[in-house]
């Protein structure tokens, strides 16, 4: 697809995400039943946990692009890595910003040592490394390799984590842990829900197309510049 | 096969007589260790808080903060005088590079864990009594492991202008595993809990450490490469 055609289509997922979106959350506000137990405070759910989905398919996304370049070193293969790593951050930094406040009410407290709030903050510190990585390496082409070694890793030991923040908490059980998600969710929570994936999923990746061009349209400038000045 | 362990067992040797002939690296971590003991010592009220009962986190966290600051510098040697261009241009494939840079970093890791077991079980008046192998499981699995991840980020780190300053933020997130698993079969072991208890911890030790040295030796070749 060409570069324009890219942007078109970038451009229109992130508005019909956006869209969606504000849909989204005037059912959150407007339509579906309150929950019993928790009150008002249980509608972040509609943000918090479709984040949390994009924010992990992102850095799967990462992992996976990140791999194909390393193997066929193709420029775009690490064009998508990158963008798929901002996105990523964006939405993981949603997650642990809505998570503490919405622990605040129906736990009692900012911050505690659920499974997978550990697993997110981590996360976003290996997107944190990802970058810094990419922009303090000695030349960029070395940036790239090292950023995709750290997203490889990262993803590979994703499991290992999940496994040990299970297990720790196992240990220490808390008095209330409200688990919101369950089969038995009312039908206006599911929809809600679903349609809240699909946004967030369109929204990330609008912006991952765009982002994407840009870099592209970076690169190309780089090139020019370099071949300017030799 | 007998070959590629010549080309690890070379490696080993090398970077092992480089510690011997500058003792910089294992002088640093030994002190920072000791150092680190005592003012643990101080930072804890031993009114509130039995000291035994908080030994196992702390000695995992001295053998971690003490021992990336030694395994940051293992190419730092090297990378100044150019002697790693050299290495790399060896007919020895990556991973037995890496594998032997690995296995050298976990020795001289080893040596200071040693002296952190043992400063700690001075100056807190720990009981190592009959368990002591069991022990000695638990902190070599879980040295191989962070041996691993510490050795290829800094092989990252240090093409990078932060050099070492970058090398806590790569390697922290992924310690989770070796630090929960660690602590727990350590703190089991000290307070004389049965052996069964601890069994499971070394399976996800062992777990921890096979995947890290496994990364590590697949993706050390990009890390280097040039």
């Amino acid at each position: 697809m060409s570069l324009r055609g890219l942007r078109l289509t970038g451009t229109t997922l992130a508005a019909v995400g956006l869209l969606l979106m504000l849909t989204v959350y005037g059912l959150s506000f407007f339509w579906v039943p309150t929950e019993v137990a928790q009150g008002v405070i249980q509608r972040i759910f509609y943000v918090h946990v479709p984040a949390a989905w994009v924010a992990f398919m992102a850095f799967g996304l990462v992992a996976l692009t990140s791999a194909m370049y390393l193997w066929l070193r193709d420029e775009r293969l690490d064009r998508a890595a990158l963008s798929a790593a901002e996105g990523g951050m964006v939405f993981a930094t949603v997650v642990i910003t809505t998570g503490p406040l919405w622990a605040r009410v129906a736990w009692g407290t900012y911050w505690t040592w659920e499974p997978r709030l550990t697993l997110t903050l981590l996360l976003w510190f290996v997107y944190l490394g990802y970058f810094l990585v990419r922009g303090s390496a000695e030349n960029p082409e070395r940036g790239k390799r090292f950023a995709a070694v750290v997203g490889i890793v990262g993803a590979l030991d994703i499991p290992l984590i999940h496994l040990s923040v299970l297990w720790f908490r196992s240990l220490h059980p808390k008095p209330v842990v409200a688990k919101p998600e369950g089969p038995t969710l009312p039908a206006p929570m599911l929809i809600t829900l679903l349609l809240g994936l699909l946004a967030f999923t369109l929204v990330f990746l609008g912006l991952f197309l765009l982002r994407y061009t840009l870099q592209t349209l970076r690169d190309a400038a780089d090139a020019r510049d370099r071949r300017a000045t030799v | 096969m007998s070959e590629y362990l010549g080309q690890v067992r070379a490696i080993v040797w090398k970077d092992l007589i480089l510690e011997f002939r500058t003792r910089e690296r294992v002088a640093a971590m030994g002190a920072f260790a000791v150092l680190a003991a005592v003012l643990f010592n101080y930072a804890i009220d031993r009114t509130a808080v039995r000291p035994q009962t908080i030994a196992s986190g702390l000695i995992w966290m001295t053998i971690v903060f003490g021992g990336l600051l030694g395994i940051g510098r293992t190419f730092h040697l090297e990378h100044e005088d150019g002697a790693l261009q050299g290495v790399l241009m060896t007919s020895a494939p990556k991973d037995a590079i890496f594998l032997g840079k690995t296995l050298a970093n976990f020795l001289l890791l080893y040596l200071v864990a040693i002296i952190v077991v043992a400063v700690f079980t001075l100056f807190f008046g720990l009981d190592l009594g009959p368990r002591l192998d069991l022990l000695a499981a638990v902190i070599a699995l879980g040295a191989l492991g962070f041996v691993a991840l510490g050795t290829l980020f800094s092989a990252v780190s240090s093409g990078t202008r932060m050099g070492e300053t970058l090398l806590p933020i790569l390697v922290f997130p992924l310690l989770l595993p070796m630090v929960v698993y660690g602590t727990q079969a350590t703190g089991r072991i000290l307070a004389a809990r049965p052996a069964a208890e601890v069994t499971a911890n070394l399976r996800m030790l062992t777990a921890f450490a096979l995947v890290a040295m496994a990364t590590g030796a697949g993706l050390f070749r990009y890390v280097v490469e040039e």
